[in-house]
């Protein structure tokens, strides 16, 4: 004992030394923290934009008069979300001024049938918008990802991107799938 | 104090409720010559009153319908092709296409 604090009052050797001990596990405090530093400040760049759009650079995107941007959030295969599908998360940033004139944007794999069939909203600040896409199981790789514009009079744009050039990660799921299944 | 701090922790522990997403589902079976969807949100959510269409190709609308109350819809197959729209509003619509009905061979 040391200091002349009590610490317990073991009897054997080892209860002794665990009671001087443990005082060292408070570290861990400190040491757990630091450890999850990488991975916290990976996902806040992401989330506020500082590692531009997504995990990688955005591509460019023309839909009727409106450059916009789009990149995939991460650039994980997509997640299999139970009776909801299988999913994927996008950004879209819009151009600059555009946000007066957009009322909607939409995205869908597949050209969209109608407005109302025009697939995930995006939502969020103008600069960085995210939404989170089904990808059913009959889509192919070369469906392409159409973006829908919808503006306050009604206007509907419609441009596409291919999946392979806005989510490698997407292309490279569906085309192993799409090798499981011959 | 060590009680009081357990309790207060607890409390806190307690009411700090996981974020839950609200997807939209809909997923069809095909039997018999008819079709049964089942509809709701994957975080328990019935889907009843949420608008379902069945939609041909050439975008007329086949059978429109509601979800009951056990968010289950009943149809007979149309002829030709179609897609199944679950409709809870802007962006919140699940497509489902003939394809993509189970027990529908394409």
């Amino acid at each position: 004992m040391s200091a002349g604090v009590a610490r317990g009052n073991a009897q054997t050797r080892i209860g002794r030394w665990w009671q001087d001990w443990r005082f060292h596990l408070s570290a861990v405090a400190v040491i757990v923290p630091i450890l999850c530093f990488p991975p916290f400040y990976t996902l806040a760049m992401q989330a506020s934009g500082k590692a531009g759009l997504g995990a990688r650079e955005a591509s460019e995107l023309q839909v009727g008069p409106f450059p916009l941007k789009i990149a995939e959030f991460n650039t994980d295969a997509p997640i299999g979300q139970g009776v909801a599908g299988d999913r994927k998360v996008f950004s879209l940033a819009l151009c600059k001024g555009c946000e007066d004139r957009i009322r909607a944007v939409y995205l869908r794999v597949g050209k969209p049938r109608s407005i109302r069939a025009a697939g995930a909203l995006f939502n969020g600040p103008p600069s960085r918008m995210t939404t989170d896409v089904q990808l059913p199981g009959s889509i192919s790789v070369n469906d392409g990802l159409w973006v829908t514009v919808e503006e306050w009079d009604g206007t509907v744009h419609k441009g596409d991107i291919a999946i392979e050039t806005a989510s490698p990660a997407t292309a490279q799921w569906l085309r192993r799938k799409e090798g499981s299944q011959k | 104090m060590i009680r009081n701090l357990l309790t207060a922790t607890a409390l806190l522990a307690a009411t700090a409720l996981p974020a839950f997403a609200h997807y939209p589902f809909c997923t069809c079976t095909a039997k018999d010559g008819a079709i049964t969807c089942e509809g709701g949100f994957s975080d328990g959510t019935s889907a009843e009153g949420v608008k379902l269409d069945v939609i041909s190709y050439d975008e007329d609308v086949l059978v429109p319908a509601k979800f009951d109350a056990t968010s289950k819809i009943s149809f007979p197959k149309p002829d030709g092709e179609f897609y199944i729209l679950f409709d809870a509003g802007p962006g919140h619509i699940v497509e489902v296409d003939y394809q993509d009905v189970e027990g529908l061979a394409p």
